[in-house]
């Protein structure tokens, strides 16, 4: 049997244990779909899988036992799944154009969620909308605050939603709920001076426990979406490791801005004898230093007055 | 229209250091007033705190204050030479009509002698308006004995039972709660004497089981009720038990009605 | 006199009101629910009609106007108390027909019970009422059987019909301006809530005795005495007085009263460190009663007016009204008894 296996792989195909067998990924960026969509999963395993669905860790769908025959089949039956969910095409019913940047993975987010400050399927569908498809391999994942549910350290972009709490004094009766909030549940940023609230600015990392404490409406959420942006956690093999501060108090241009921008930056430097042209972002960094990288992500990003940019990053870790 | 919380200044005129924490200071005053009735005492920037009054004499009021709070400590540090803030008096405060003619039982716990120091000041000048009169008078140890120099005078007119929870060899007072020596007491005639027992909330629960014990009606005794009175006003709310302002028909209450407050 | 306007004619009543009256009415402010892109509805001045939310329930309640969230009282300096100055406008606040009930509630407690509060009442004498009308009750809405859902006493009445409003006058220096700026004459009736989904019924033979009673044990645990059910509630009064000194200066400084909450931690502190009802379930048994029971015994009428901004705003879904309605269970668990 002749196979392109890296042309099957960029279709969002997989080389599996057993010959002439395959298994198709399925994207879902931000992890939420509409439910109509479960039964076009059934209908390709059942038809044409083994009759089972795994979902992934990074919140998609793949579906085994698929014959390399069968694949223009099951495209064809993915079709309203890509166009239904978005995903940037180049020909209808010949399924995914490309597998390296991997699904953008998001926490439940303001949909669902009291604590999250943002939409995070939204944003990750926005991202997913400027990078994919994209064969450099990316992981990017969101969360809706610093609770971190959906484990965005562990990302080479984490995406952590922020509000800036506004304090109408006028409004405050001192119950100290908010301050009791602040030190049982986050970092204790909130002090009483005279019957009223100080915020220490410095150290809030923007969660909103002060707002949702707050029973008359005096702790208020900010205007403006804002995020902390954490940079190159991974796991793997190496030195896997926990992504550190970026940018804190970021908007979603500078977000974005910043992701492209690092593309640009991967094309340059990637080591072009990589095993399958596949390297992560990090141990770039680790090679041309983070200045480099800072040159490049920061290129043209209008960040927001407040932003906080850490510079130089160091990273942990375990190293093998 | 009068702005009930403008507070007036009133100059101390004389300090009485009865314990470390606790003194007694006569300030200036004279309008009406009861025992029992108490005045929001304030610090500017510092805050209010309601005070009981435990005397009154020629254009002056006596406040017993116990240094337990912001409020009070600032009383403490600032008084010297100065004035405060007062405004009141509020509440009903104790009438002695109520006792005339009858054998009294004062039975106070610590700093629950202030409100009713002027029922019993009032007898020990005028013991001819009684039958009889006892005070039992409690406190945690002898260094917390309040209006020391006052209960020599006391004796002479009235039987006076000083006691303490606990003691080191002090020959003075006996040792023991007051609720002890409720049965011991020697009355003519129970059935109608009456009672006042102002304490903290035990000290008052056991009481008053006590006195209802050794045959007291119900209707013969008065209690004085300690609660948070932000405003003396019967606005802010603090004070309300059941349908009752503490600060406003109240602190007094009989019995009969007092029994009935639960918090 | 009733009157049929057009939206450009509630305006222009609305800029000859706003001449000498602050206009507060329930606004929608986007953004300001505690979770994230939710609205908040709260108390605001306002200058036109498209501003006023009439579709929804004001999450916080008009009290806020006649007694602020946090005032100030008195301003010290090192020898002076200085009166905190009061607003210097009158106002105009628009409510439905629960809130207007609950101004008698406030007045009871502010105006009489013994002494006239000073600052409220130099609000309240400057405040004229412009009601509000209800087609439909709103979710936990009561006021039907708090027999709070129908109102004559109001200045004005403002509603929308269609495209247009129709307005009820009673206060007569209006007449004028709504005679010149309404298109016509009609009868007006303001809208009135005759059923809701929530009833309660407030059993006979109440007394302090059901705080004996079990049901308030499962509050115990499942109330946070946050304090957010006094808070909306139109007719909860409390405050706590407050004296600050200014951090730059320490000579000059103020006395203010905040809102207070029976339910929450430190509302009956006495100097020493005693406290009385430390359970939430005896909290909530204080509240319930305060509302549907002891406040009727000393002022004749009921404190609660069913608004149901309480069971609106729980987040741990505690309903008052369910409770109200265990309060029969509770009278025959501790044996009732009529007081005399």
């Amino acid at each position: 049997m002749d196979m392109n296996t890296k042309a099957l792989k960029k279709n969002a195909f997989r080389v599996t244990k057993q010959r002439g067998v395959t298994a198709s990924r399925i994207r879902v960026p931000g992890g939420h779909l509409e439910a109509k969509y479960l039964s076009v999963l059934q209908e390709i395993a059942e038809k044409y899988g083994n009759g089972t669905v795994h979902i992934t860790s990074r919140q998609g769908f793949e579906i085994p036992g698929i014959l390399f025959e069968n694949m223009p089949y099951v495209n064809e039956l993915l079709q309203p799944i890509i166009q239904g969910l978005n995903i940037n095409q180049k020909t209808p019913g010949q399924g995914y154009p490309a597998a390296g940047t991997r699904n953008v993975t998001a926490c439940i987010g303001n949909r669902v969620c009291p604590y999250a400050c943002y939409d995070t399927t939204a944003f990750a569908q926005r991202i997913e909308k400027v990078i994919f498809p994209n064969d450099l391999h990316f992981k990017i994942a969101l969360t809706g605050c610093p609770n971190d549910c959906a484990k965005v350290r562990m990302h080479d972009f984490g995406i952590m939603g922020m509000t800036e709490p506004q304090y109408d004094k006028d409004r405050c009766i001192n119950c100290e709920a908010c301050v009791k909030a602040c030190k049982k549940k986050s970092v204790n940023v909130l002090k009483t001076v005279n019957y009223k609230v100080e915020r220490y600015p410095d150290r809030c990392i923007g969660c909103g426990e002060c707002v949702l404490a707050c029973p008359t409406g005096a702790w208020t959420r900010g205007e403006k979406k804002l995020y902390r942006l954490t940079i190159m956690g991974r796991t793997g093999k190496k030195n896997p490791r926990l992504g550190e501060d970026f940018v804190k108090w970021i908007d979603e241009a500078g977000i974005i801005k910043i992701i492209l921008n690092t593309y640009d930056y991967v094309t340059q430097h990637i080591d072009p004898a990589a095993p399958g042209g596949k390297e992560h972002i990090g141990y770039i960094i680790d090679r041309t230093g983070f200045e480099e990288f800072r040159k490049w992500a920061l290129r043209d990003v209008q960040l927001p007055k407040m932003a906080e940019v850490s510079t130089p990053i160091y990273w942990q870790g375990v190293k093998y | 229209m009068k702005n009930e919380y403008r507070p007036f200044l009133s100059e101390i005129k004389e300090v009485i250091k009865h314990t470390d924490i606790e003194y007694t200071f006569r300030m200036a005053y004279d309008g009406e007033v009861k025992p029992g009735q108490f005045f929001e005492v304030s610090i500017p920037k510092f805050g209010e705190a309601p005070i009981s009054v435990s005397g009154m004499g020629n254009n002056s009021v006596d406040l017993t204050i116990r240094r337990v709070g912001k409020v009070t400590n600032e009383v403490f540090e600032n008084f010297v030479g100065d004035a405060l803030f007062l405004r009141g008096p509020y509440g009903n405060g104790f009438d002695v009509n109520d006792y005339t003619n009858k054998e009294l039982v004062v039975i106070a716990g610590g700093t629950g002698l202030s409100p009713v120091r002027g029922v019993v000041d009032y007898f020990s000048y005028h013991p001819e308006e009684l039958k009889a009169m006892t005070l039992i008078a409690g406190f945690k140890t002898p260094k917390d004995i309040l209006f020391m120099e006052d209960f020599g005078r006391w004796m002479k007119n009235m039987e006076v039972i000083l006691t303490v929870d606990c003691s080191e060899d002090d020959a003075f007072c006996h040792i023991g709660l007051v609720t002890e020596y409720i049965p011991k007491l020697k009355l003519q005639d129970v059935d109608r004497a009456v009672a006042v027992v102002v304490g903290p909330p035990a000290m008052m629960r056991f009481s008053t089981q006590g006195l209802l014990a050794a045959g007291f009606r119900e209707e013969n005794i008065w209690i004085s009720y300690e609660r948070k009175m932000c405003c003396g006003l019967g606005k802010c709310g603090h004070c309300k038990i059941d349908d009752t302002y503490i600060c406003l028909d109240g602190p007094v209450f009989n019995f009969v009605k007092g029994r009935k407050l639960i918090d | 006199m009733g009157y049929l306007l057009t939206k450009e004619g509630v305006n222009a009543v609305l800029k000859e009101w706003a001449e000498s009256y602050l206009i507060y009415a329930p606004v929608r402010m986007s953004g300001k629910g505690a979770f994230s892109e939710t609205d908040s509805i709260r108390y605001a001045p306002i200058t036109t009609v498209e501003e006023i939310e009439f579709e929804k329930k004001s999450d916080f309640p008009f009290k806020e106007v006649l007694i602020p969230l946090s005032e100030t009282l008195f301003f010290f300096t090192e020898d002076q108390v200085t009166e905190a100055d009061g607003p210097k406008k009158n106002a105009i606040i628009l409510l439905r027909s629960c809130d207007l009930h609950s101004v008698k509630r406030l007045d009871e407690i502010y105006i009489k019970n013994e002494y006239e509060d000073y600052y409220y009442k130099r609000i309240r004498d400057n405040v004229k009422f412009v009601l509000m009308g209800c087609k439909n009750a709103f979710e936990n809405c009561f006021c039907v059987d708090m027999q709070t859902n129908r109102i004559e006493t109001y200045d004005a009445s403002l509603e929308k019909k269609g495209d247009f409003y129709e307005m009820d006058n009673r206060f007569a220096d209006w007449e004028t301006v709504l005679e010149r700026n309404g298109m016509s004459r009609r009868v007006v009736v303001p809208s009135y809530v005759t059923e809701t989904n929530v009833h309660v019924s407030i059993p006979q033979g109440l007394s302090l005795d059901v705080s004996r009673s079990k049901i308030w044990d499962e509050y115990d645990s499942r109330c946070i005495n946050c304090g957010r059910c006094n808070f909306v509630c139109p007719t909860c009064t409390c405050f706590s007085m407050q004296d600050i000194f200014y951090t730059d200066n320490g000579k000059i400084g103020e006395r203010r009263r905040v809102a207070a909450s029976c339910m929450v931690d430190g509302y009956t502190d006495v100097a020493g460190g005693g406290a009385y009802r430390q359970k939430n379930g005896q909290r909530m048994r204080f509240r319930v009663l305060h509302k549907v029971y002891d406040f009727k015994k000393r002022f004749g009428f009921h404190m609660c007016t069913g608004c149901g901004r309480c069971d609106d705003v729980c987040p741990e879904y505690i309903s008052f009204s369910d409770c109200i309605n265990k309060l029969g269970i509770a009278v025959k668990e501790v044996g009732g008894h009529n007081e005399e």
